[in-house]
């Protein structure tokens, strides 16, 4: 199996290597101040080179330093953050050492940055064309009509559709791809030397992302910018770098190429951050587990549900009786026990109001939901005890699911106490068995939710779901909000839970990858509508929907060039 | 913020500080005046009006020969005891409904804050006034008075907060345990609007403490002879040019306490990150 090179766009080494490093970053060290007044280093002895039209891919997971490292590159610390030595040279001038009005000339002409979520990094009361424009006027002092003419360029040259229209757009009216290529065309505004992407892709979806992905490789090569692109995932490096550098706790812990570093990496770290990739080319983790035929009902039978929002009572509903679009148009399916269905979809495509409308947060405008042979069209509210007991739902973010004034013990202990009605030390010690279960300790019971990682916090909300020993389990999203390598543990936990208990699931996820991992069949929703279903096998090896195939085309882009 | 222990907060800025010590001072002495003022409120104990300081009565006596410090500490008692229980009912009550508005929403939210935009649009002065010409001067009037003036302030901003927070996921998860109404009001949401019904609170005793003080003055709030700061400033004036600590005094312990409160609810949001929820009714 060979490596295919899929960077022959990359300038031949010789070529690069008789200019001098463009950018060059030595013994890099940022602090920033934690709330007892220490300096805490957050990069530590960073240093690299980067040579003119060279990538180089920064991974790590959340908290290791990318961002501030990105923003160092500009001249730039957060507040409460100090630059504690090293240098930064760019074309041998040292940025660290420039005046304020240096530094103005520096960002945005030579050095550009794309920050993560392209919403908040353009202006909402300005349309999105003269938000470029001010960039052309002050950096290339170019005037009105110039300017709005090589805009227009720049917004053609980004794939925009009909430039002349989004150019009279305000951010808020165009999509979540659009505005990130509105941001990139900004950058790309005065052709700077180094472009610094901090995870432009992460707030867009699969295929979404892949769109830009594409723009950014292509643009590079037109333009023969150097790029630093920031990343938690390994695989867009692979797609878009030719050098990369892994990050763990501010330090580097591993650099080189990333064709080298993907066959053999060198430190543990590294190699956890590449198994924990979630693959749509691996096995199906689920396909063998399938219940024994002939159960003689369902669990769960889901029938020409539809869905539409804004039927919610107030005064403001008198004046106005504009009607929503279906957010779910006749969905069907049907649930045994002990099996899991993914829900397939880009955001909007209405997985979770699925979801939620089985448990109860939502009543169905049309259709049926049967749960164990008995109709569940009532709100939670409205359902028994019973029923509220056996369908638990976990939610995307843990953080927002964990009362954040609330400990843990509390937070376990509650629903012991509703649906098992137990009290004081017997109800401790279930707790203690639940985080047991999830790989926690008992002494988390006393913590607060802000008190754990991530990881454990969503540990805790699964532990909490599954407190009420369910025969159906929701998952919405549960690993999205997480770390790659953070992830893979928790599905982990997830499946050998499910495996014990026996318990169904409806697993909604964007990522196909993870979708594979558990799910015995899959949907695949597209704004509302099922647009395919079967057997995850099937769908994966043979999808019939061009929907499905886009889908599996944007996730499986980096995994396909190396296998 | 359970990160956060109290002394850090207290003592986050210069101005926390001294705010925090001015309302220490403040409290202790009104709490303990029993203790050791040496006159009755209303008794004649000096050696005659209006006399200044002397070992026996440190700050003299009043227009007609009462101890002034005693007066001016106990005078103090009515004000605080008034303008706290009255702040502390606006936004224990506001923030309940306005919890519930928030929560419960549709038409109960809607038709609750038509009523707080009704009451916000009748000017506060007004509605005091008119309220303690109507009831009569008394302190439980007063009190119940400054409680209803400022409690739709206080439910907005805590309904705004309660917002936030209602759309989140431990509310829904809640729900489906199948917790009652008030259940989750009481047990998930109002912990977690907490911080803001502090910092409400110090803000509304703050002006809630000048309120008083400006009905006393102007004849609408305590009777006398109950000794108030207000009040006394009233009764000091025409002997301003006799004797003008009778104003100064009171008029100080006024602004002290005034500047203590703001300046220690000021460093109490920005230790709580409130900044945006302050001072906007």
């Amino acid at each position: 199996m060979g490596w295919p090179m899929p960077w022959a766009w990359t300038l031949p080494g010789a070529f690069t290597e008789r200019f001098m490093s463009l950018l060059n970053i030595n013994n890099l060290t940022v602090g920033y101040v934690n709330p007892s007044g220490e300096l805490v280093p957050a990069v530590q002895d960073v240093s690299f080179g980067l040579n003119k039209g060279e990538t180089l891919g920064i991974v790590g997971e959340s908290g290791c330093g990318k961002s501030t490292l990105a923003r160092a590159i500009l001249g730039y610390c957060r507040p409460g953050s100090f630059i504690m030595g090293g240098e930064v040279l760019f074309d041998g001038e040292d940025i660290l050492q420039m005046s304020s009005s240096q530094l103005r000339d520096l960002r945005g002409q030579r050095i550009a940055m794309v920050p993560q979520n392209p919403l908040s990094s353009l202006t909402y009361h300005m349309k999105v064309g003269p938000q470029v424009d001010e960039i052309l006027k002050i950096h290339r002092g170019m005037d009105s009509n110039a300017a709005r003419l090589h805009t227009l360029e720049l917004f053609a040259g980004t794939n925009l559709p009909d430039p002349e229209q989004i150019y009279d757009r305000y951010p808020h009216e165009i999509s979540g791809g659009q505005r990130q290529r509105v941001v990139i065309a900004g950058a790309l505004a005065c052709q700077p030397a180094i472009m610094v992407l901090d995870e432009p892709t992460t707030a867009l979806d699969t295929t979404t992302e892949i769109q830009v992905l594409k723009l950014v490789k292509e643009l590079r090569q037109e333009n023969e910018m150097a790029l630093i692109y920031i990343t938690h995932d390994l695989t867009l490096t692979d797609y878009i770098c030719k050098n990369v550098l892994v990050m763990l706790d501010g330090e580097v812990v591993e650099q080189g190429q990333v064709a080298k570093i993907f066959k053999h990496p060198r430190t543990d770290y590294t190699k956890m951050l590449i198994a924990a990739i979630p693959r749509v080319d691996a096995k199906s983790g689920a396909g063998a587990s399938l219940p024994a035929a002939g159960a003689p009902q369902p669990l769960l039978e889901v029938d020409g549900l539809k869905f539409r929002y804004g039927q919610r009572r107030s005064l403001a509903t008198i004046f106005k009786s504009r009607e929503e679009p279906l957010a779910v148009d006749d969905v069907s399916f049907d649930l045994e026990h002990g099996e899991t269905v993914g829900l397939v979809g880009e955001s909007g495509s209405g997985k979770s109001t699925i979801a939620n409308i089985i448990c109860g947060l939502l009543t169905a405008t049309t259709g049926n939901v049967v749960f164990d042979g008995q109709p569940i069209n009532t709100p939670a509210e409205k359902r028994s005890l019973e029923f509220r007991k056996r369908i638990q739902i976990i939610f995307q973010d843990p953080l927002s699911s964990l009362n954040p004034r609330h400990r843990i013990e509390t937070i376990l202990t509650r629903p012991l106490k509703i649906f098992f009605g137990l009290k004081g030390k017997a109800a401790s010690d279930r707790a203690i068995e639940l985080l047991e279960a999830m790989e926690l300790l008992p002494e988390h019971l006393s913590r607060f939710p802000r008190q754990l990682s991530g990881g454990q916090q969503q540990r805790v909300a699964i532990a909490c779901a599954f407190a009420a020993k369910p025969d159906l389990i929701l998952c919405d999203e549960v690993t999205s909000a997480l770390d790659v390598s953070v992830q893979a543990h928790v599905l982990e936990l997830l499946k050998a839970i499910q495996e014990k208990t026996g318990v169904a699931c409806v697993f909604i996820s964007h990522d196909l990858g993870v979708v594979k991992q558990v799910a015995n069949k899959v949907i695949v929703l597209q704004k509302g509508i099922v647009a395919e279903a079967g057997p995850t096998e099937d769908v994966f090896a043979k999808p019939t929907h061009n929907y499905t195939r886009l889908l599996l085309a944007a996730a499986s882009r980096e995994n396909t060039e190396h296998t | 913020m359970s990160e956060k222990s109290i002394i850090s907060v207290l003592t986050s800025s210069p101005a926390t500080t001294i705010g925090v010590l001015l309302v220490t001072i403040h409290l202790l002495s009104a709490l303990l005046a029993p203790l050791y003022v040496p006159y009755g409120v209303t008794e004649l104990a000096g050696p005659s009006m209006l006399a200044p300081g002397s070992p026996g009565h440190l700050l003299g006596t009043d227009v007609i020969g009462r101890d002034y410090l005693t007066r001016l500490v106990i005078g103090g008692r009515t004000s605080i005891f008034v303008a706290m229980l009255g702040a502390l009912s606006a936004v224990v009550i506001g923030g309940l409904i306005g919890v519930s508005a928030a929560y419960i929403g549709g038409f109960y939210d809607d038709a609750i804050m038509r009523i707080v935009d009704t009451k916000l649009s009748i000017p506060g002065v007004l509605f005091v006034a008119l309220c303690v010409v109507g009831f009569g001067r008394s302190i439980p009037v007063l009190t119940i008075v400054i409680a209803i003036n400022y409690m739709p302030g206080a439910l907005r901003i805590i309904r705004s907060q309660a917002l936030t927070q209602v759309p989140l996921d431990y509310v829904k998860c809640a729900r489906l345990r199948g917790e009652s109404k008030l259940a989750v009001i009481i047990r998930e949401l109002c912990p977690n609007v907490m911080e803001v019904v502090v910092v409400e609170f110090a803000l509304r005793m703050s002006s809630a403490i000048l309120a008083v003080s400006a009905l006393s003055f102007l004849g609408l709030g305590i009777s006398p002879p109950t000794p108030d700061w207000g009040l006394m400033v009233y009764e000091g004036i025409r002997q301003i040019y006799i004797a003008p600590w009778l104003v100064l005094l009171p008029a100080f312990l006024i602004s002290t306490l005034v500047i203590g409160l703001n300046f220690a609810t000021d460093g109490l949001a920005n230790a709580l990150g409130l900044d945006a929820a302050r001072g906007l009714y």
